[in-house]
């Protein structure tokens, strides 16, 4: 029963958002409270439903099967995740949505998007997956669109790799219905498990391809930076959060449920080289290219969808290992990436919200006017970087542990390599934003309210919290790991069993915190410290007052700038997308001169293709 | 050693003996280097004096809160690592993290250091904290690299069964017989992990001031300085642990990491100071080779 009214709740606050739409520019207040409630119904629904997993609900019948919904434990902690995220986003917009109209259908299309991927993840059967898919992949367009002028033709970017994610993904549901006869998963698996080896493989591919390009990995990836960028903060932060991890979705439904681990895996010439061991290496790239393409960025939304793309990146990698500490890793870092990339840019938007940019070039020494929005990217950061005792470092742990007993020495040191990277920029970010020397200008910047500084508390605690206890999470990962067919998990509230490993997050948090005191203590034994201001510092004798700019942040990284300039520069992907762009043109142009405009010419083309016809037919006996 | 009222006592008087040593390994450097230049060099716990005299200062100049925070983050972290990492007789911890997570709370002081050079707000310590995180890319990749050829040959990632590994056979079961060209591109590394010449281009001093340091005083230098020594230790007993063996006594323990200390300091003492760029090329064109083919090695015996 909950089951259903989860799924109707979006739709209707959809419907709802279009008859309320007039009132954006008078009195916003009423759409935003409409929002929020609708989400916080549609969350409370959620948990709700959580005693109807497993049970399956048949709709309308289309094309001679009912297309079906239901819950798994899979979709069921899919569902909270983007139950909770959504919630925190509309509450974030309370505040930080100062223009309700300039973006009247921004809740509408958000919840559209949310029905699509509810209906994604609860989805039973192929066809239902697909239309959701759609639903969802439109969705996400009308949304982006909800930015600067510059967003709408990013997300006509997207639009068209969505497009071609589409068609190929229908492509594959109507190949599997046509060998599986259904379209429902329990035949499908039956039918794959003893199919031929061509139509086995040419389904895998039509139906992954489509998942690795909503999932941005590595080289379908370059849609998603500039139309997440240019989207409306608050929007950015959900789409990097949730929306991406779509294609994660259908790939784990499919890989480890739909055609089973055994079906993929007979796709390869060896238990060491097969369809795993590419989706690992692209997972490898697409945690370090991207990473490193972040470093270069100067722009604080931007250098963080290059990071939603790199740490997609280490979700496939841990998912590809296909092992029990590596699926588990990669599942959990999908709550884990959530969590922080959304405080991350919340406190962006904060930023944004008081100084009117997010320019890294720009910014600086903002830590005096807004430390909630400093100790919120702080946290956030600690968790991207993965360091303890934040949740990023324990899903971390389990890739990385994977990876080195499951003998992929070099994956494993290509996710090192972009935790270096991610370490770079981050620091990057945090110190052009916070540190350094405060601008003139930003004298006057005060801190958000607190409608807007709650989300940041309630995430701050909720990536400490799984970061001490990952227990809390791994709980429901071991559920699943079961529902995938994998060895569940041995976990404890601190982190993994004896047999799994060795880590204990409670007593590294709490040596930590001990550690932490000792410092302090030394710290308070010293003699009293005088605070002073940012222009009593040392200039090799040069004074210093407001009208010399005295601060690092252009340029941070020039070392590396030295060295991959060039590389940058000519990255081999888009210089890939440069030509294809211009060989399409090229291609369009001679197209074009076929229609002239003229009713003459088109007479004439008339004429020609009849006589070709009637010359065809005649031809035939 | 690692229940009742012994790990109790191990787990008090660690931080002290641990400084103990850091102030004898620190004293010991500065008289090599000082002999090595005909000097005669000061005193062998002239580090401890200066400590003492630091943190006794009167004047100690704040940035702000994050600044004094970071000291804080700075030391605990430092301690926080050298309670992981096994020695001889006290190895309690190592059940609650493996190397992998030795490996990243390695980078808890550098990023509290970090932060707070980041508020003093002076572009010499930005410049030294942005030469640091790009120098990762050089030496802790490789270290990493060598760490995990090493984990998966041995199928463990815990510090401790390492060493225990390591320790089956005499020397040679040690880590840097059994896989020179691992141990060898590690012993690199650890010129860079302890930011000894070449690899000094952090702190430079004269070219960026001293980086980091610039805007330090007081008792800010002086929790600086307790960090470094302490630090010196921890860093050598992770390279000893990995690749030496570790140690079975204290005996052993002290004379590895002078013997390891000595070789640092002697390549410190003879080398200039190299660009970031120069310094990131040489680690990915002869010690990161060197790793790979460590691992290649490994991977092709095992197969």
């Amino acid at each position: 029963m909950y089951t259903q009214a989860l799924l109707a709740l979006p739709l209707v606050g959809f419907v709802v958002t279009i008859v309320l739409q007039g009132t954006a520019r008078r009195s916003p207040a009423i759409l935003k409270t409409w929002a929020l409630l609708a989400f916080v119904a549609m969350a409370a629904v959620a948990t709700l439903a959580f005693p109807e997993i497993g049970d399956t609900y048949t709709g309308p019948m289309v094309f001679g099967s009912s297309l079906s919904i239901g819950l798994t434990d899979l979709s069921w902690w899919f569902v909270m995740m983007i139950a909770g995220i959504t919630v925190l986003t509309s509450f974030f917009t309370l505040g930080a949505l100062r223009d309700t109209g300039t973006y009247p259908m921004y809740y509408g299309w958000l919840f559209l998007k949310v029905f699509g991927m509810l209906g994604l993840v609860m989805s039973r059967d192929l066809l239902t997956f697909f239309i959701m898919w759609e639903i969802m992949s439109w969705a996400t367009y009308f949304v982006m669109q909800q930015g600067k002028e510059e967003g709408r033709e990013a997300a006509l970017g997207y639009l068209v790799y969505a497009i071609v994610a589409g068609m190929v993904l229908l492509g594959g549901v109507l190949f599997i219905h046509q060998s599986a006869g259904s379209f429902e998963f329990a035949v499908i698996t039956a039918y794959m498990a003893k199919a031929e080896f061509g139509i086995l493989l040419a389904s895998v591919l039509l139906v992954l391809v489509p998942f690795l390009i909503e999932a941005a990995v590595y080289p379908a990836h370059g849609w998603l930076p500039s139309a997440y960028a240019s989207s409306e903060t608050s929007m950015t932060a959900y789409l990097s959060s949730i929306s991406t991890r779509m294609g994660l979705f259908g790939l784990i439904l499919f890989v480890f449920s739909v055609f089973g681990l055994k079906a993929i895996d007979r796709i390869g010439i060896s238990a060491h080289l097969n369809l795993r061991t590419i989706l690992l290496v692209l997972a490898a790239l697409t945690a370090v290219l991207p990473t490193y393409t972040a470093l270069f960025q100067h722009d604080a939304k931007r250098l963080l969808t290059w990071h939603s793309i790199g740490q997609g990146g280490y979700m496939l990698l841990g998912l590809a290992t296909a092992s029990t500490l590596g699926t588990a890793g990669g599942l959990m870092h999908i709550f884990n990436y959530m969590t922080y990339v959304a405080l991350i840019i919340f406190s962006i938007a904060a930023v944004e919200y008081r100084t009117g940019t997010t320019n890294l070039n720009k910014l600086g020494g903002l830590i005096v006017k807004q430390p909630v929005a400093f100790l919120g990217m702080l946290f956030g950061i600690i968790g991207l970087a993965g360091i303890p005792p934040m949740n990023g470092f324990v899903s971390k742990w389990f890739i990385y542990r994977s990876l080195i007993l499951g003998g992929y020495p070099f994956i494993a040191l290509a996710a090192f390599i972009a935790t270096v990277g991610t370490i770079m920029s981050v620091y990057k970010l945090i110190h052009n934003t916070f540190l350094g020397q405060l601008p003139e200008r930003y004298n006057d910047v005060k801190e958000v309210g607190l409608l807007m500084q709650l989300p940041i508390w309630i995430l701050m605690g909720v990536v400490f919290t799984t970061g001490v206890f990952p227990g809390l999470i791994l709980q429901w990962i071991a559920k699943i790991q079961v529902g995938m067919g994998i060895v569940p998990i041995a976990w404890t509230l601190g982190g993994v069993a004896r047999e799994a490993g060795d880590l204990n997050m409670m007593v590294v948090t709490a040596v930590f915190m001990a550690t932490f005191a000792v410092g302090a203590i030394i710290f308070f034994i010293g003699g009293k410290r005088r605070i002073v201001s940012q222009y009593d510092n040392y200039a090799a004798g040069h004074f210093l007052n407001k009208d010399v700019p005295y601060n690092f942040n252009y340029n941070f990284y020039s070392a590396f700038d030295h060295i991959f300039e060039k590389l940058y520069h000519d990255a081999p992907v888009q210089t890939a997308i440069r030509n294809l762009g211009r060989f399409v043109r090229m291609v369009a142009d001679y197209v074009r001169r076929f229609f002239t405009g003229q009713i003459n010419t088109y007479a004439a083309y008339y004429v020609a293709a009849v006589i070709i016809a009637l010359a065809i037919l005649k031809e035939i006996p | 050693m690692n229940s009742g009222i012994g790990l109790i006592v191990w787990i008090i008087a660690y931080p002290f003996v641990s400084f103990s040593l850091g102030v004898l390994l620190g004293g010991y450097g500065r008289k090599l280097t000082a002999r090595i230049q005909r000097r005669v060099g000061p005193s062998w716990i002239q580090p401890f004096f200066d400590v003492v005299k630091l943190m006794s200062k009167k004047t100690n100049v704040s940035h702000g809160y994050m600044h004094d925070v970071a000291m804080m983050m700075l030391v605990g972290g430092t301690l926080l690592t050298m309670y992981f990492v096994p020695v001889p007789g006290f190895h309690y911890f190592s059940q609650f993290g493996d190397y992998i997570v030795i490996m990243y709370i390695l980078l808890v002081p550098p990023l509290g250091m970090a932060l707070g050079v980041g508020q003093t707000a002076n572009p010499n310590g930005s410049i030294g904290i942005a030469r640091a995180l790009q120098m990762l890319a050089g030496y802790e990749v490789t270290f990493v690299l060598t760490f995990i050829g090493f984990a998966m040959k041995n199928g463990t990632t815990s510090m401790y069964e390492l060493m225990m590994i390591q320790q089956s056979g005499g020397v040679a079961t040690w880590g840097l017989v059994t896989n020179p060209l691992l141990g060898v591109a590690a012993l690199f590394c650890l010129q860079g992990m302890m930011n000894e010449k070449p690899f000094e281009v952090v702190i430079a001093p004269h070219e960026i001031a001293t980086g980091p340091m610039t805007e330090m005083g007081g008792k800010y230098l002086g929790m600086m300085f307790i960090q470094h020594l302490i630090n010196l230790v921890v860093e050598l007993t992770i390279y000893m642990n990995l690749f030496l063996g570790g140690a079975t006594n204290w005996f052993e323990y002290v004379a590895k990491l002078f013997a390891l200390f000595t070789l640092v300091m002697s390549v410190n003492a003879v080398y200039g100071r190299f660009r970031t760029d120069s310094a990131l090329r040489f680690f990915w064109k002869l010690p990161l080779p060197m790793a790979a083919l460590g691992v290649i090695l490994i991977m092709i015996n095992g197969i």
